[in-house]
């Protein structure tokens, strides 16, 4: 294996030069590139890498007439990484004290110290050697000895920082808050990640040049993104994704002889929109299966209303078919799906509401009722209450119910005449309620009676039966353990609270079903 | 004109107290993020063990007031103090629970990764975690019922999950002082017992919670002391001698009205 390599390195002595330089690379770019996006900073990178021709540039110089030596790689990577942070630091400041935004300000500083490293390259064209094209460009077929060497060190020092102080970047960058009262210097953790994002971006200027360095750092990670739910995963995916986007791309570039850097970067976006498009949780076809999958809420209703109006322990799929909105394999999704639920019973043709389902269809028709009701009160015209009270049943919360019923002063029929049934989720055995929801013949027990009620003779602990409405319904009717009976108003005996029996045979009323429309 | 003063304000909580420990001690805080304070000259001790809401209209500096405590904003003057000592020295015994509003949901991490970020405090940075710090974390988990969510990732849960994998967190903290931002703003009714029982049962383990709360007309049933807050402290104390009609006027000035209406 060994001996493979180094015949390979023999024969191809620059082509081994160009896979390493591109490896390491593309793998930090693709680990840093997670907090890039993550901390939604991709512009800051872009902004980095422009800041970084001024810093070049004045390392450059500064060696060159110090110690006269030319293109010197490590002065040259400090000269950019002080560049790189003089930006954030200034966009920081613009945007702190003036009223120019974070956006704009970067837009400010970046192409402001890209134009002064312009502008310096060009004032000593005579003195520095800096292929300003390939500084825009990148060529990773020129790569030098000295730039593996930056190459590495920069490897190793960005990804001991992140393996070292994982969790401290994972906290930061989610909950900085958190961070700071554990006491982790947040603002550091804030400049060590930038410090690294420069690094990285210095490495990647070599190979993809300053335009295309973002996508090296943004393209990776942002695939990972769509397929990780744990950071740890998704540096780990991002640093093989852009691995792997470097090794298409320069192949790529080899086979048809084009710029390798556009290749790299444009094998990472096609491998971005595959995934952007299997994905298995956050894909587009796993998004469309998931809305073809989810039953819309209009059927689910529609489906419970039809077989509780249909009032048969049986029913054929046929006849609920008349009653919803939309195809047979639609129909046929949403009935499996409440049979997932427990809602109902699919066997074959036939399907059967179970006590759930009965339940969810009681309050559902509730619902539709007091709607009715409450758009008659507002003063509907007749003719349009159904349909208007089937686009507002669809506001079915336990809330808007209770206020429905408690302004309409608990009626028990709607404009149609039609029973309104019964509330199921609070008239349950054992529940504390309002004695205004209490329907003829229920037995109860006073838990408290306001001091109206007191004076008409309850107490608590009194044990009562509800008896029928009267005066249009506007009056509550019980009967008390001597026999007497009271009539009530409905704020008097909304001023009562009863506890209902635990058991239901305690409690001869039946629930009202009514099967008519 | 009533308990206008930092004084007058701390000395209604005073009473009745007997002789808890003080575990957050206030003193002339003033917060600022620009001419106008956030916070203007607050003055607060608040005992341990006591399930604490604060209560003030938007902007009012409820959030503020929770990040200078957690030692997040810096104050321009004045300082905090927990349990008798500055707050630098007592990083870690405070439990901070974000808004829902402000956690980016789509973050890559999953329930139990949420929780164990409970236990960072606890090691030193080269250190690895250990299995006592998973079982912390899977014992928090339990308490708020989440352990069956502990691998799916933070985003693909309901709202009131959302809020007790953070409960979640600050127990695992193990910290002495829990600090909530709105914990039960947009849940429904059943979450917000929910999250009200974990808040009891925190309570009845000694420790002391201090709930930034916006809803007037449950804060009385909800809690045993009430800071009123509005740039300055307008009360502190049991809610029935914060929750009073002139003091709210002058706290909420005319969106008092709406509140007067849910009182009734």
């Amino acid at each position: 294996m060994y001996q493979a390599i180094v015949d390979f390195h023999s024969a191809n002595p620059h082509l081994v030069k160009v896979l390493i330089a591109g490896t390491l690379v593309s793998l930090v770019c693709g680990v840093i590139g997670c907090f890039i996006v993550l901390r939604r900073m991709a512009f800051l990178g872009d902004a980095l890498s422009h800041a970084m021709l001024a810093g070049v540039v004045v390392g450059y110089l500064v060696m060159k007439l110090v110690t006269g030596q030319e293109a010197h790689a490590l002065a040259m990577l400090l000269g950019s990484i002080v560049a790189a942070l003089i930006t954030v630091v200034m966009i920081g400041f613009i945007s702190r004290v003036s009223r120019i935004k974070e956006d704009s300000a970067i837009g400010i500083m970046y192409t402001g110290v890209f134009a002064v490293g312009g502008l310096l390259a060009s004032l000593f064209a005579d003195k520095i050697h800096i292929d300003l094209v390939h500084f825009v460009t990148g060529n990773v077929l020129v790569v030098r000895d000295s730039d593996l060497w930056m190459m590495a060190w920069v490897a190793v020092i960005v990804i001991s920082v992140v393996l070292l102080f994982f969790r401290h970047l994972q906290l930061v960058s989610f909950d900085p808050v958190m961070a700071a009262s554990l006491g982790i210097p947040v603002l550091l953790f804030d400049y060590v990640l930038t410090t690294c994002t420069a690094l990285v971006v210095v490495s990647g200027v070599t190979i993809v040049g300053v335009i295309l360095v973002v996508g090296l750092l943004v393209i990776p990670a942002s695939t990972a993104y769509l397929l990780c739910d744990r950071l740890s995963r998704m540096l780990v995916v991002s640093a093989l994704l852009g691995v792997s986007s470097f090794l298409l791309g320069y192949w790529f570039s080899e086979a048809i002889n084009v710029a390798p850097g556009s290749a790299v970067v444009l094998a990472g976006c096609v491998q971005f929109l595959i995934v952007l498009v299997i994905a298995p949780r956050y894909g587009l076809i796993a998004d469309w299966l998931r809305r073809r999958q989810a039953v819309p809420q209009q059927v689910v209703e529609d489906i419970l209303g039809s077989l509780l109006r249909a009032n048969e322990p049986n029913v054929h799929v046929g006849s609920v078919a008349k009653y919803v909105v939309g195809g047979h394999s639609r129909i046929r999704r949403a009935l499996a799906t409440l049979d997932r639920q427990g809602l109902l019973r699919l066997s074959g043709d036939t399907i059967s509401l179970t006590p759930a389902g009965e339940k969810e269809g009681q309050r559902l028709m509730r619902a539709h009722r007091l709607w009715e009701t409450y758009l008659e009160h507002v003063g509907t015209p007749a003719d349009e209450l159904h349909d208007r009270a089937h686009q507002l049943e669809h506001v079915h919360d336990e809330a808007t119910l209770d206020y429905l019923d408690d302004k309409l002063g608990h009626p028990l029929r709607d404009p149609h005449g039609a029973e309104i049934p019964q509330d199921v989720v609070h008239v349950v055995p054992g529940a504390v309620i309002s004695a205004a929801q209490l329907r003829q013949g229920t037995h109860a027990t006073v838990e408290e009676a306001g001091p109206a009620a007191a004076a008409r003779g309850l107490a608590p602990g009194m044990h009562i039966i509800a008896g029928p409405r009267v005066a249009d319904d506007t009056l509550w009717t019980f009967e008390l353990p001597s026999g007497q009976r009271v009539e009530l108003d409905h704020h008097t005996t909304d001023e009562i609270t009863v506890r209902l029996a635990d058991k239901p045979d305690d409690n001869p009323a039946d629930q009202p079903r009514s099967a008519s429309s | 004109m009533i308990t206008r003063n930092a004084n007058g304000a701390t000395s209604t909580a005073g009473s009745g107290n007997g002789a808890r420990e003080i575990a957050i001690a206030v003193e002339h805080l003033t917060v600022s993020y620009g001419p106008t304070p956030a916070l203007l000259d607050v003055n607060l001790q608040i005992p341990a063990g006591l399930l604490v809401g604060v209560i003030g209209p938007n902007g009012s500096g409820k959030s503020t007031l929770i990040k200078a405590i957690l030692g997040f904003v810096r104050a321009d003057f004045g300082e905090v103090k927990l349990f008798g000592e500055p707050a630098e020295k007592a990083k870690g015994r405070v439990a901070y629970v974000p808004q829902r509003g402000s956690v980016d949901w789509d973050f890559p991490i999953t329930v139990q990764e949420v929780a164990l970020m409970g236990r960072y405090g606890q090691r030193r940075w080269w250190q690895d975690r250990t299995h006592a710090d998973y079982a912390a974390a899977d014992a928090a988990l339990e308490m708020v019922r989440m352990s069956e969510f502990r691998h799916r990732q933070i985003g693909q849960l309901s709202g009131g999950q959302q809020q007790r994998v953070f409960m979640a967190r600050a127990m695992a903290q193990g910290a002495d002082i829990l600090l909530l931002d709105e914990p039960f703003a947009g849940v429904d009714a059943a979450t917000e017992r929910a999250i009200l029982d974990v808040l009891e049962r925190t309570r009845a383990a000694g420790k002391t919670l201090v709930v930034v709360h916006h809803d007037l007309a449950t804060a009385a049933e909800y809690f045993d002391r009430i800071v009123l807050l509005k740039q300055r402290l307008f009360a502190f104390g049991p809610p029935e001698r914060v929750l009073k009609p002139e003091l709210l006027a002058e706290v909420y000035e005319g969106k008092l009205r709406a509140f007067m209406d849910l009182a009734e």
